[in-house]
């Protein structure tokens, strides 16, 4: 099957939920998300037989458009992320009603289902984008989409505040990436990145400055997605301001297909060595401030969402440290192992976050003291997240960090292994924080009600909780899977 | 006849002017002119890389000119979308000063 048409089925399948969404009754909201996962499931079936061969190579999308291993694997890790998140975003309706400035009940609520499913379509088309154009484009589509959803609690105010946020600096670095494009574009004449690294050795040396500044912009604006020192302020507020499914999706998903886009722009520029001699170091500089940045301001934190926000910032450290690591021959597959590690570990917490804070009224690490007497269960899959994200043995989080350090030591850098391990150790501290409000404090109300889960998020939770075991106990099937 | 570099210098001072409103002004609205300057720059030196990167048929270089083409559409589309956001602010809170911005604290 030609992958060109997983990307239309997810636009067509977006566009067909909001035009049922529009006859739909107030009761029927809830449909839309079930329709919404089950495309998007049969979807994911079907990128199993996507086969690059089936691709017009001659034709002209095949300029901007590849179906590499790679971008298969991030379609499917988009995906799998949209589902969760729909999971998500059901148990999260109550909120949203109650902060949407309207007559009817649920009117609103049918574009919340909706909106993720069109910035999946963005994002997978951002997994095979190899040209500056299309690069361009497919990352604004979730940027855009991401400013709807972050700001889509109309009637509270930390929502809108952090929308507002997002969007002048999304808007900022949209800027920098169009006018370092510009440059490349201006000192090469392509867009191409194959034709740009091809161009790249033939290029004198008097336009060196003019491609560093242009490639310098790119990095900046980049930096902005990935959320990478020091251009991570905005990630705390918009973090914790955001509806709580929308956060794990910009977490996860939107860090994500930033990676890759990095990953392919660097691989771009990194053919010539006089490139790669300037380049290499500052991406390490960066590494070592996002991983001590992310990590230690997560140590004072209260709110969970908070501390969630800054330790995505420390693990989007780590993955750096895969980057700069690139000429290991394991280090790609060490990054997209850490992704998929990450994905599990970081939608398990908000999962479980959405649950307990509708139950409890808030996201402060407070309001889940005693957790372990009011839902065992939910009490076990969260302290399973914490510990997979500190990176305890016997969990895919403890995997994902050591096939990086392995990267990093044959690399030989030693500065940033060392970093890498002290901050790894301060991760310990913030995380636990959260398993002793669940385990050892009382909580609030003794004799408050169990807290209800429907059977989705169950299930969900369940799927969760023994992938990440199972991965980091026995990590060969997954090995084997990865491009 | 303004030669390849009048138009670099005249966009660079564009993205400048931009970024500094960015960063100096504290009313969203200026701001988010600002952000518009700065996409506006870079199309203008799009088109004159384009117009001066000659192919090899002495046509000018198309590819650089459609690109200014989706840089408007995406920035009409961000308008719409970052507008009714300001707008919903504003009704909220009253105001469009970004020194209100400040529930959410370290």
């Amino acid at each position: 099957m030609n992958p060109l048409y997983l990307e239309v089925s997810v636009v067509v399948l977006g566009i067909i939920l909001l035009m049922a969404e529009a006859f739909s009754g107030p009761g029927a909201k809830r449909g839309l998300a079930y329709a919404g996962i089950l495309g998007l499931l049969a979807i994911l079936g079907a990128t199993f037989f996507a086969d690059p061969a089936a691709m017009n190579v001659t034709a002209a999308y095949a300029k901007f458009y590849s179906a590499d291993p790679l971008a298969i694997f991030l379609k499917q890790f988009a995906l799998v992320t949209t589902v969760i998140v729909l999971v998500m975003a059901l148990e999260y309706a109550p909120t949203v009603e109650a902060n949407l400035p309207s007559e009817r009940r649920g009117a609103g609520l049918g574009e919340f289902y909706t909106l993720p499913v069109l910035a999946c379509a963005g994002l997978m088309w951002m997994a095979s984008a190899v040209d500056f154009v299309m690069i361009f484009v497919s990352l604004e589509l979730v940027t855009i989409t991401f400013y709807i959803l972050v700001s889509y609690l109309r009637r509270n105010e930390n929502s809108l505040e952090a929308g507002t946020k997002y969007l002048v600096l999304g808007a900022l670095s949209t800027g920098f990436l169009v006018y370092g494009i510009t440059w490349i574009y201006g000192v090469t004449g392509q867009f191409n990145l194959a034709a740009i690294a091809a161009a790249l050795p033939a290029l004198d040396q008097a336009t060196a400055p003019a491609l560093l500044f242009g490639f310098g912009l790119v990095l900046i604006a980049l930096g902005f997605k990935i959320a990478a020192a020091p251009f991570q302020f905005w990630v705390p507020d918009v973090y914790q301001g955001a509806p709580t499914p929308v956060t794990a999706f910009l977490s996860v998903a939107s860090k994500a297909a930033g990676f890759i886009v990095l990953l392919r722009v660097l691989q771009a520029f990194l053919v010539v060595p006089a490139l790669q001699e300037k380049i290499l170091p500052l991406l390490a500089v960066i590494t070592g401030a996002t991983m001590i940045f992310g990590n230690l301001a997560a140590i004072p934190q209260s709110n969970l969402k908070r501390l969630l926000a800054y330790s995505s910032i420390g693990h989007a450290g780590y993955l750096l440290l895969g980057l700069v690591s690139i000429g290991a021959p394991f280090a790609g597959t060490a990054v997209v192992f850490y992704l998929a590690a990450y994905l599990l570990m970081t939608l398990l917490a908000f999962l479980v976050m959405t649950i307990v804070a509708q139950a409890t009224g808030g996201d402060d690490i407070a309001n889940f003291n005693g957790l372990n007497q009011r839902a065992p269960h939910l009490a076990f899959a969260l302290m399973l997240a914490m510990l997979s994200l500190a990176g305890l043995p016997l969990t895919a989080g403890f995997l994902g960090k050591l096939f990086i350090f392995e990267c990093a030591i044959e690399q030989q850098h030693w500065g940033l292994v060392i970093l890498g391990v002290i901050t790894v150790a301060a991760g310990f501290y913030y995380y636990l924080k959260v398993i002793r409000a669940m385990y050892w404090q009382q909580p609030a109300a003794p004799d408050a009600p169990e807290i209800g889960v429907s059977g989705l998020a169950k299930l969900t939770i369940a799927l969760l909780c023994a992938l990440i075991i199972w991965i980091g106990v026995y990590p060969a099937p997954l090995l084997s899977l990865l491009p | 006849m303004p030669t390849l570099g009048d138009y670099l210098l005249v966009s660079g001072l564009l993205f400048s002017l931009g970024l500094a409103g960015v960063l100096l002004r504290r009313n969203l609205l200026i701001i988010f002119m600002s952000l518009e300057l700065m996409l506006n720059a870079a199309n203008l030196s799009l088109v004159a890389f384009a117009r001066h990167g000659v192919t090899a048929f002495g046509l000018p270089d198309y590819n650089g000119q459609v690109l200014v083409f989706f840089i408007i559409t995406v920035a009409a589309a961000e308008v719409a979308v970052g507008l009714a956001i300001i707008v919903a602010l504003y009704r909220l809170r009253q105001s469009t000063h970004v020194e209100d911005l400040n529930r959410m604290k370290f």
